[in-house]
């Protein structure tokens, strides 16, 4: 699948409406991001963008639409998500590492039970992931001896290791600790310079202007406005991006 | 006689009851714990019809007595259902399996419930993360989520298992010369000693009790990972 500049399309969202019950919280969005893009939802609490993330690899059913992501439509019933999300890193806002494995252990798992790795090749993979995020010296403690900056270094390095084409970031500084959130953006802007394809829902006005390829603001359900990350930060159209942005700048 | 002698005097007698006791309790808390984890996973499942079957057996079991439910399965289930196929408990092990049956169906309902809220307890997230990266439910369950949950749900086990091996107490009803039969028979020959019989049966059951909540202090220590 390939757009108008011939570039791969990775994720094609086409009117993805998500409800919980009676409340619609997506109502027809419509997204498409090219391999190697790093595109940042920003927008207020409760106007849908951890939602729509989730939508991508499925962690919410989906009410209405289509979502194709690396050429898999996972709307459709017969798609085998599992296999779908093997290509598709998610790193959470609570890092969510598994307390009762090593950090070694946590980044091996998938690869093992998946049966993509040998645990002696997933442990190289492993140790060489630490390494990009400065923790090699970490691989054989648990997770609650991690700082919270540490944790979502550990975080990322696991979703790597299954060799993921796209990666999800769900509000991945939201929990840190201020003094903590600059090493793990350093590893998120190391991994957007080394071509991944990257969505990310964040806060970080500076990383977004500064990484993204491409800046998308939500409210209420609905895209209200996307761009080029300075010329929208500068020159924000719409009046809810408008006052949205005169209260986190 | 004092106590010291009739305990040498009847520890043939205790030993071969307590063996009973042991075979019982051991017996019925492995079938149990197959019986919670599946029951349990069905409660936690997000079939409804496995819900309500979990429900129920649950609701069941803990709304009615242990001696009742061994009276079923033994008179009950042979005269219900055996007999008609001109079968007895004789053919499938005798009284002693019906305990088995009867036991396991009981501390598995409780058994349940402990796994059920063991999973629950466990933070969504870890399920997510998961899930997340590829592996399908069970494998999540069994890699990421109930391992997690065992620590949870230790002391409630260990709780249930002590139940379970002082219940065994309760198929003597049955006429299993278990521990606690097995003192009332002796009593029937020492009159006049009738306290230290029963005393010497609680002896027993206690140090079974305390050597299995030592064990599991000490495996609780070991799950408590860096921390």
């Amino acid at each position: 699948m390939e757009n108008k500049d011939n570039k791969k399309v990775k994720v094609q969202v086409k009117g993805l409406v998500k409800s919980f019950g009676e409340l619609e919280v997506l109502k027809g969005m419509d997204l498409e991001v090219a391999d190697g893009e790093v595109v940042c939802l920003i927008g207020p609490s409760g106007s849908g963008k951890s939602t729509f993330l989730r939508c991508l690899n499925r962690l919410e059913t989906i009410t209405g639409g289509e979502v194709v992501v690396d050429g898999f439509d996972i709307t459709d019933k017969g798609t085998d998500i599992n296999k779908v999300r093997e290509n598709i890193g998610m790193v959470f806002q609570h890092f969510n590492l598994f307390p009762h494995k090593t950090v070694l252990e946590n980044i091996t798992m998938a690869p093992v039970q998946l049966k993509k790795m040998t645990l002696d090749e997933a442990k190289t993979v492993g140790r060489n992931l630490l390494k990009d995020v400065g923790l090699e010296e970490k691989a054989d403690v648990y997770p609650a001896q991690l700082s919270g900056g540490q944790k979502q270094r550990v975080a990322i390095a696991r979703a790597l290791a299954m060799h993921p084409d796209i990666m999800l970031f769900d509000e991945p500084t939201s929990a840190l600790d201020p003094e903590m959130v600059g090493e793990v953006l350093n590893v998120m802007k190391q991994l957007a310079k080394n071509g991944m394809t990257m969505v990310v829902v964040t806060h970080e006005m500076g990383f977004a202007r500064e990484v993204a390829d491409r800046i998308i603001f939500m409210d209420g359900g609905y895209i209200v406005e996307q761009g080029e990350p300075h010329e929208l930060l500068a020159n924000p159209k719409e009046p809810r991006t408008i006052n949205f942005l005169n209260q986190v700048l | 006689m004092n106590f010291i002698e009739l305990f040498q005097q009847y520890f043939p007698s205790f030993s071969t009851a307590l063996g009973l006791t042991l075979q019982l309790a051991l017996a019925s808390l492995i079938c149990a714990s197959i019986i919670g984890i599946i029951f349990g996973m069905f409660s936690v499942s997000k079939n409804k019809i496995l819900n309500i079957i979990c429900k129920i057996y649950v609701d069941i079991i803990r709304g009615t007595p242990l001696v009742v439910q061994v009276f079923i399965m033994y008179y009950g289930v042979a005269g219900a259902f055996l007999q008609p196929m001109d079968l007895n408990w004789d053919d499938f092990g005798g009284p002693f399996m019906a305990a088995v049956v009867a036991l396991s169906l009981n501390a598995g309902a409780y058994m349940a419930e402990i796994v059920r809220g063991g999973i629950e307890s466990v933070d969504k997230g870890q399920m997510e993360a998961a899930r997340s990266l590829g592996l399908p439910y069970g494998k999540a369950m069994s890699k990421v989520i109930l391992p997690q949950a065992i620590r949870t749900m230790l002391p409630s086990i260990i709780n249930q298992f002590i139940i379970s091996i002082k219940d065994t107490s309760l198929v003597y009803a049955i006429g299993i010369r278990e521990l606690t039969m097995n003192s009332q028979i002796i009593t029937a020959n020492e009159p006049t000693s009738v306290m230290s019989i029963y005393v010497m049966a609680a002896i027993y059951y206690l140090v079974i009790c305390t050597i299995l909540s030592k064990v599991a202090n000490i495996v609780e220590r070991k799950l408590s990972y860096g921390k």
